[in-house]
């Protein structure tokens, strides 16, 4: 017991202090659409060494010269960015990564129309969150989540709790693809749960079936039986990320919404009781 | 390099003994069944048999006459056999006559009955006919009652249903069901182009990349007759052992969870923070996603990053040095998984259990060993075993193989062999070919079996997790413990879920 505490005490703090710092240099991150020009469809490196369609180019996306890259899709496999001979893909480590809309994930470096504030969230839920996670088939995703709760990222910290009923719960969050098999459950579980409900679809998986998709067991993400409130891109994402995703949830830190160089800093630490 | 597994083609009505004449060679081993369409029309049924000593397999490969619906299971004789026969029920509409317990295992009531997803020539799904709801084992006696659990669980964990049958607390009976994550993942290998499989092959269990991705790599440098350059040996060693260290560190700090011994959960899911860290320095990825691949890894290692992972490697064996006997040597831990869910030598034998769990019963089986993956074969190696075949063995096994994979890992940085670490990979593969990868992952023997047709494409990916040999393991020693335990002596075998499912 003595040599016990011994070692706790001599350990000292593993809690990292400040938020949302970026992935360590060397880390794979996510990649991102810089406004370097790009070459189109006659390159077509990215598009190729992708193994999951995240991207399109040209008159796809949106005409000549365009690119667009989807981080819902995206497995962050780093293959588009080695490819891409003219840094118009670039490395992000950035960890505030989740977004409240579907199309925000989508990276693109063509100017975007001007949208209106994202939608507001229940501010009831600002100084907590029960969260209620149900997995569908990708346990790397769990692992990271169950990360935010270790001494290192420490969720509780926020307020946010992971809870062992739908009955406790105000957040529903979603990992893996949800084929088939899982939608009843998730639905069930959705609807066993008190209004304000949230739903968060966590990891690319959870977002569009990433890897998964067009197979027979119909692995398309959960937005097929429930709408997202809030996405978190990464196969598996970060675990700040995912606490990012968390504190969007809460209304305590904004969506980033895609962009090139121009994108939103957010500062995940503001809010009452912070 | 392995050596491809032979095959032998023979007559269905002479596979069972077929199987279990080769059973009883020296050094054989149950590897897997399934079904498989062969080039040009028609199933063969197949079974893998390893040969531990050779470090290879042969496939006996039944083809079937048109119509077959049925043929004679193995089970009776071979207990190991049970899931893959009734997977390949599911999904190939094949029943095996004698089985003593037959239920689907991967398709539920969301999927319609008579649809097999391998089968090309299964009808449409015109008009879903509700399958048949499933039969839990039956337990009868005075005051046996029924707890069921899941498909959702209460932790941060993946979906199953667990039916105990009680009597009052105590577990009379456990029967598993998964199948709930079937994502359909050995056809779509057979549909994406074969260059970028390694990632869907990855995904199968994703706590599991570089495992995954290693069998898988195995596989098709086997197909492609290639031998990867040493650095790259090393390097994806290097690789499987740090996941190794990882998810053991996290599962000796969820058994902590598990018993209320905060301080071993809080100590060690740090300890498994720092191992991810040392990953995410070589791979890019904490989780190592993406790293190994066919002939090669995704990036070299610079002198720098080498010398930090050395530095880093030594300091979390110091740490896991001071932490081990703290959570072991504890009088409370000791006497909390002492005696919880044992399994016992014979019946972890019968079963064909693999990993640290057939080693905390007594087992000796370690595919690095035996099969080439990695740096490995070893014959050298000491495998960890104890023979308590309980809670506390099982964990007493993750911290020995904490330590040596840490030992592995320093040695291996420290001898770096020189040279490339990719290789280009021809347009296609060689056609008619069958190859089988056996990697010792985390959990235990893991084998991706890839068959190419006439045309160089893949035909069939099947994949067999350690789990899917373990989950039965779980079931029998859940039982004669109380209900209570239960969360432990799940988590003494930490098994995957998705793995079972794909």
């Amino acid at each position: 017991m003595l040599s016990s505490l011994r070692a706790l005490v001599g350990a000292g703090m593993a809690t990292q202090r400040g938020l949302f710092p970026d992935q360590p240099e060397g880390a794979n991150g996510l990649p991102k659409v810089t406004e370097q020009p790009c070459l189109g469809e006659r390159c077509g490196l990215c598009v190729a060494a992708c193994p999951t369609q995240a991207i399109a180019l040209g008159p796809a996306a949106g005409g000549e010269g365009a690119v667009a890259l989807d981080r819902g899709v995206c497995i962050g496999c780093s293959g588009c960015l080695e490819a891409c001979p003219t840094g118009t893909l670039a490395r992000d480590l950035r960890t505030r990564t989740a977004v409240t809309r579907r199309e925000d994930l989508v990276f693109s470096n063509r100017q975007r129309p001007v949208r209106g504030a994202e939608p507001r969230r229940p501010s009831e839920l600002l100084r907590s969150l029960h969260v209620r996670e149900v997995s569908t088939g990708c346990n790397a995703t769990d692992l990271e989540v169950q990360a935010t709760t270790n001494p290192i990222f420490d969720a509780a910290r926020f307020g946010v709790h992971f809870v062992a009923s739908p009955r406790f719960a105000d957040a529903l969050l979603v990992t893996g693809p949800v084929a088939r098999g899982m939608r009843e459950a998730v639905v069930r579980c959705h609807r066993a749960m008190g209004a304000p409900r949230l739903v968060l679809a966590v990891g690319t998986c959870a977002v569009s079936g990433g890897l998964h998709r067009g197979g027979y067991a119909e692995a398309e993400g959960v937005s097929v039986v429930l709408q997202p409130d809030v996405y978190v891109p990464g196969c598996p994402p970060h675990p700040w990320s995912i606490i990012h995703g968390l504190l969007v949830a809460m209304g305590r830190a904004e969506g980033v919404a895609a962009g090139t160089t121009t994108e939103k800093e957010p500062d995940g630490s503001r809010g009452k009781g912070t | 390099m392995t050596l491809p597994p032979g095959v032998r083609s023979v007559p269905v009505g002479s596979l069972r003994t077929e199987v279990l004449k080769s059973l009883r060679q020296p050094g054989a081993r149950w590897g897997h069944a399934t079904a498989r369409e062969q080039y040009g029309g028609g199933l063969a049924l197949e079974v893998l048999v390893l040969d531990t000593r050779r470090g290879t397999g042969t496939v006996l490969s039944a083809p079937l006459p048109p119509g077959t619906q049925e043929y004679s299971s193995v089970t009776p004789e071979v207990p190991a056999a049970h899931w893959a026969e009734r997977a390949i029920g599911d999904l190939f509409g094949l029943r095996a006559t004698g089985h003593p317990r037959w239920e689907s295992l991967l398709l539920h009531e969301a999927w319609p009955a008579d649809h097999y997803p391998l089968r090309s020539d299964a009808p449409e799904e015109t008009k879903p006919a509700p399958r048949e709801a499933y039969q839990f084992l039956r337990v009868e006696g005075e005051g046996v009652h029924q707890i069921p659990v899941g498909p959702i669980h209460a932790g941060i964990i993946e979906p199953g249903h667990f039916r105990f049958s009680c009597l009052g607390g105590v577990i009379a009976n456990l029967e598993i069901r998964l199948g709930y994550q079937h994502r359909g993942i050995e056809k779509r290998m057979t549909e994406v182009p074969w260059a970028q499989g390694r990632f869907l092959a990855e995904s199968a269990s994703s706590d599991t990349a570089v495992g995954n991705a290693l069998a898988h790599s195995v596989a098709i440098e086997q197909l492609l007759g290639a031998e990867p350059a040493p650095r790259v040996q090393a390097l994806r060693t290097i690789a499987l052992e740090l996941e190794r260290v990882a998810c053991h560190l996290g599962d000796l700090g969820g058994l902590s969870g598990d018993i209320g011994f905060s301080p071993g959960a809080a100590l060690f899911s740090r300890l498994r923070g720092a191992a991810l860290g040392l990953g995410e320095k070589l791979t890019g990825s904490r989780l190592q996603r993406g790293y190994a691949r066919p002939l090669g890894v995704s990036r070299d290692l610079g002198d720098a990053t080498r010398m930090a992972l050395r530095e880093g490697t030594e300091e979390l064996a110091r740490k896991v040095g001071q932490a081990l006997p703290m959570l072991l040597g504890n009088p409370g831990v000791v006497e909390r998984m002492e005696g919880a869910g044992r399994l016992s030598a014979n019946l972890a034998k019968e079963f064909g259990l693999v990993g640290p769990a057939a080693r905390a019963s007594g087992g000796h089986y370690d595919a690095r060993r035996c099969f080439a993956h990695g740096v490995y074969p070893d014959p050298e190696l000491t495998p960890a075993t104890r023979t308590g075949g309980d809670a506390y063995a099982r964990a007493e096994v993750r911290g020995d193989e904490v330590t040596a994979s840490l030992t592995r890992v320093a040695g291996l940085l420290d001898s770096l062999p020189v040279g490339k670490v990719q290789t280009a990979l021809p347009e296609r593969l060689p056609a008619g070919r069958v190859a089988v990868g056996v990697v010792e992952a985390w959990r235990g023997e893991l084998i991706h079996w890839v068959t190419t047709d006439g045309e160089g494409r893949i035909s069939r990916y099947c994949i067999k997790d350690p789990s899917f040999n373990n989950w039965t393991g779980l079931a029998i020693a859940a039982r004669g413990n109380l209900v209570a335990d239960f969360p432990l002596c799940n988590k003494s075998f930490s098994l995957s879920y998705s793995g079972n499912d794909l």
